[in-house]
């Protein structure tokens, strides 16, 4: 079985690099960026099945790079990373086709378990 | 005199909000730190549970402690200054270091600035004379300034805040530089408006004009 493709987009760049190497230790493959411009390049070069997306990250709004990944591609699964209980973000992101949200401290295990079920979802879009 | 009283009103509701706002991106800024020493402990759990830990991995083990303790400092200047902008509010008056409230605010702020990849950089003149004012309401009037410009500017500007004596006075001079967003709405009105009624409980004096920033003069303490 293929490895699941996860984009993580994370302004804190520790943040990210550690949750990606705790990812790449359980067998996801993994490419970060820290700002929408450059998640959004990847995204061109690399389309990844799943991407992990800071609701707040410098350079685009979350929920507008959140539609512009869905609008490049509607079958990848964005699941949102949000610092707080910022209701209205999240319920804004989840109207704009976000998958899932998962709240700072991340929760490993609650976290690859939402990005299998996004991977699958995915699978099934694109059958 | 009813219209007084809607004024004082504002103001009232505007400084809560502006500790509002402090305190959620304080706490937004600590949530980040506990979510990096959160993945940096879970990847050493996860190097000696996942079998990675055979390898000769101190070196690795020793940059993600480093990465912890870094991210603890970083917390802890945070929480300090957060007991002080808190205890800024412990009485009305009181004599205090223009420089010291202004390096705090900045701190505070500057997640909002790295939202906008804004760069706030203050420039304070060493050995100013402390003055005898509301440390609280100055700040107040600051965030307003620095709030607005974050809001006008486009990325990659930047706000200077300078601190120098001058004439018995302590000068605050609040620069925008850069592009200002197109379509960005006038505030004009509204800080002119609330920067007069706070100046006045600072006892100092104004001076803005738009696309240029503000001077906030206050009088050193009378001998």
């Amino acid at each position: 079985m293929s490895q699941t493709k996860v984009l993580l987009v994370d302004d804190e760049v520790e943040f990210a690099s550690a949750l990606a190497e705790r990812l790449q230790l359980r067998n996801y493959e993994v490419v970060t960026t820290h700002n929408a411009l450059e998640a959004l390049g990847s995204i061109h070069s690399n389309p990844p099945d799943v991407v992990v997306l800071d609701l707040r990250i410098p350079g685009m709004d979350g929920i507008e790079t959140l539609k512009t990944i869905k609008k490049f591609d509607e079958t990848i699964e964005v699941i949102m990373l949000t610092g707080h209980g910022d209701i209205q973000s999240v319920e804004a992101g989840m109207k704009s086709g976000a998958f899932e949200y998962i709240m700072k401290p991340v929760d490993i295990g609650e976290l690859t378990a939402k990005i299998d079920k996004a991977q699958k979802n995915r699978t099934k879009k694109e059958q | 005199m009813e219209s007084e009283n809607e004024h004082e009103v504002d103001v009232t509701f505007l400084h809560l909000r502006f500790i509002g706002r402090i305190l959620a991106g304080f706490t937004h800024e600590i949530k980040n730190h506990l979510a990096i020493v959160k993945e940096s402990a879970g990847l050493i759990g996860d190097m000696i549970q996942l079998g990675k830990s055979t390898q000769n991995d101190s070196g690795q083990y020793l940059e993600i402690v480093r990465s912890i303790e870094e991210q603890i400092e970083k917390s802890t200047a945070h929480f300090t200054y957060l007991n002080r902008f808190s205890h800024r509010m412990d009485t009305p008056l009181s004599t205090f270091s223009v420089n010291d409230s202004i390096e705090e605010l900045a701190a505070l702020m500057q997640r909002f600035a790295n939202q906008k990849r804004i760069t706030i950089e203050i420039d304070l003149q060493e050995d100013l004379a402390p003055v005898h004012s509301n440390p609280s309401m100055l700040q107040f009037l600051v965030f307003t300034f620095l709030e607005e410009m974050l809001a006008e500017l486009d990325k990659n500007s930047r706000i200077r805040i300078n601190t120098e004596g001058a004439n018995n006075a302590v000068s605050i001079r609040i620069t925008p530089e850069g592009n200002v967003i197109e379509g960005a709405p006038d505030a004009g009105p509204m800080l002119n408006e609330i920067g007069n009624a706070v100046i006045k409980q600072l006892g100092g004096t104004l001076s803005r004009e738009t696309g240029k920033g503000a001077v906030i003069l206050l009088p050193l303490r009378a001998a």
